[in-house]
């Protein structure tokens, strides 16, 4: 038996996302009331206790001895991912790992890093790094009446099409990076439910003051886009390319730098109309 | 490394690739290096030709008549040069005498200009690790070696917090 299996581990859950079973242990039952609120969107228990990932974690809370605190720890398999005496670094790592891991391990959707809103029966993609300005083209195309997929990962199914991934968005703070999550209702919005075929691609960085230019990308210039934000790129690179190649034969794939994101939505919402 | 020889006789690259044609490019994604291209109607062209019977005359002649123009030596030279950079034939070839130590530019613009089909272009990406696609910690925030940093883009090792 390994250390980390004497830890003393009383409650634990095995949960099946995206066809990928995952499973959480903890030294505490109370933090699994904590963990269930962070599980991927669309998560159902799994019948089989036996999980291709695992994640452990240990609240440390205070030792029999006066003064003394014990850090609170997370694992990912056998590596420690945090050891922190504030519990809640413990519950966010644990769920942007938990997504990762899912999102990576997909064997049947493709996860690219991206914003997603639905237009009259289309699905509009806005892959891009953190900062590049997702959430805030995604929040503005709310606005204008666009219904709400992700804020994070674009699912594509092997025929290309979009499915949701309906987590609260996540807000940056006006600048700093920290961000707080607030659900599509809250800003106004509707979260969208069935699949979409994908119908526009914006790469786009936000530029102060920069003017949208948009450039139209061939079909394979448009995969290669894709794949630099898509998470099982290195893992399953067959069926990533084959999935991004169809996405972007179909859809119109444009780049440019942007200014700011209400500026921009008019032209966006027009290419796709 | 690869070696430049004087073969003539450009052999494409087929293992550890994989090969997605699409109607006017071709997507290859290298295994070795996790790098992914797109090559462009005329480089896919000479790519396709790169069989290791056929010299770069017949090459060009060949694509002359899929392009129904005139294809100069020059235009597969370029196309092979980018393929060799990129690891997709297998051994590079030497650019003739009159083409070496012209800069990249100037050759295209010369090539350019004595040509009616696109120039070759291959496209190229490295290949992200999941860690790297995906949302970055905020600094001040608690590293993981699988997330970035927002501030460095890359990893770090807990207990260590995000700069």
């Amino acid at each position: 038996m390994r250390k980390i299996d004497r830890l003393g581990w009383t409650d634990g859950i095995a949960i099946l996302s995206y066809g990928v079973r995952v499973g959480i242990r903890v030294n505490d039952s109370r933090a699994m009331e904590r963990i269930l609120k962070l599980l991927p969107p669309g998560w159902k228990p799994a019948s089989s206790p036996v999980v291709e990932s695992l994640f452990s974690v240990y609240l440390g809370g205070a030792s029999g001895q006066e003064k003394i605190r014990r850090f609170n720890l997370l694992y990912g398999g056998m590596q420690r991912l945090v050891r922190s005496f504030d519990e809640t670094e413990i519950y966010t790592t644990l769920e942007s790992n938990l997504r990762l891991t899912v999102a990576e391990a997909a064997r049947r959707r493709v996860f690219v890093h991206a914003g997603v809103v639905g237009w009259k029966g289309m699905a509009i993609v806005i892959p891009g790094r953190s900062f590049s300005g997702k959430t805030t083209l995604v929040r503005e195309l709310l606005r204008a009446g666009a219904t709400y997929y992700s804020d994070e990962y674009a699912v594509l199914d092997q025929q290309g099409r979009v499915h949701p991934f309906a987590k609260p968005l996540s807000i940056r703070e006006s600048g700093t990076a920290d961000q707080t999550d607030y659900t599509v209702e809250a800003l106004g919005g509707e979260a969208g439910k069935k699949p979409l075929p994908v119908g526009l691609v914006v790469i786009s960085d936000y530029k102060a003051g920069a003017r949208w230019r948009p450039q139209k990308l061939t079909a394979g210039q448009g995969a290669l886009e894709l794949l630099a934000h898509t998470i099982s790129a290195r893992r399953q690179p067959e069926v990533a390319l084959s999935t991004l190649h169809r996405v972007a034969s179909r859809a119109s794939v444009l780049k440019s730098k942007r200014g700011e994101a209400r500026h921009v939505i008019d032209s966006i919402l027009k290419t796709i109309a | 490394m690869q070696k430049r020889t004087a073969k003539l006789e450009p052999l494409a690259r087929t293992e550890g690739l994989i090969v997605q044609r699409l109607p006017d490019e071709v997507l290859v994604y290298d295994l070795d290096r996790h790098k992914a291209h797109c090559l462009n109607q005329t480089a896919a062209l000479v790519w396709q030709h790169c069989d290791g019977e056929k010299n770069v005359a017949q090459i060009a002649r060949r694509l002359s008549k899929e392009f129904k123009t005139e294809v100069g030596e020059e235009v597969v030279y370029l196309a092979l040069e980018q393929l060799g950079k990129d690891h997709l034939l297998a051994e590079r070839i030497p650019m003739p005498q009159q083409m070496q130590g012209v800069s990249r530019r100037d050759l295209m613009r010369r090539v350019g200009l004595a040509t009616a089909v696109a120039l070759p272009i291959v496209i190229s990406i490295m290949s992200p690790t999941a860690a790297h696609a995906v949302t970055c910690i905020a600094s001040g925030s608690p590293c993981s070696t699988t997330v970035v940093c927002c501030s460095t883009l890359a990893t770090c090792t807990p207990p260590a917090t995000c700069p």
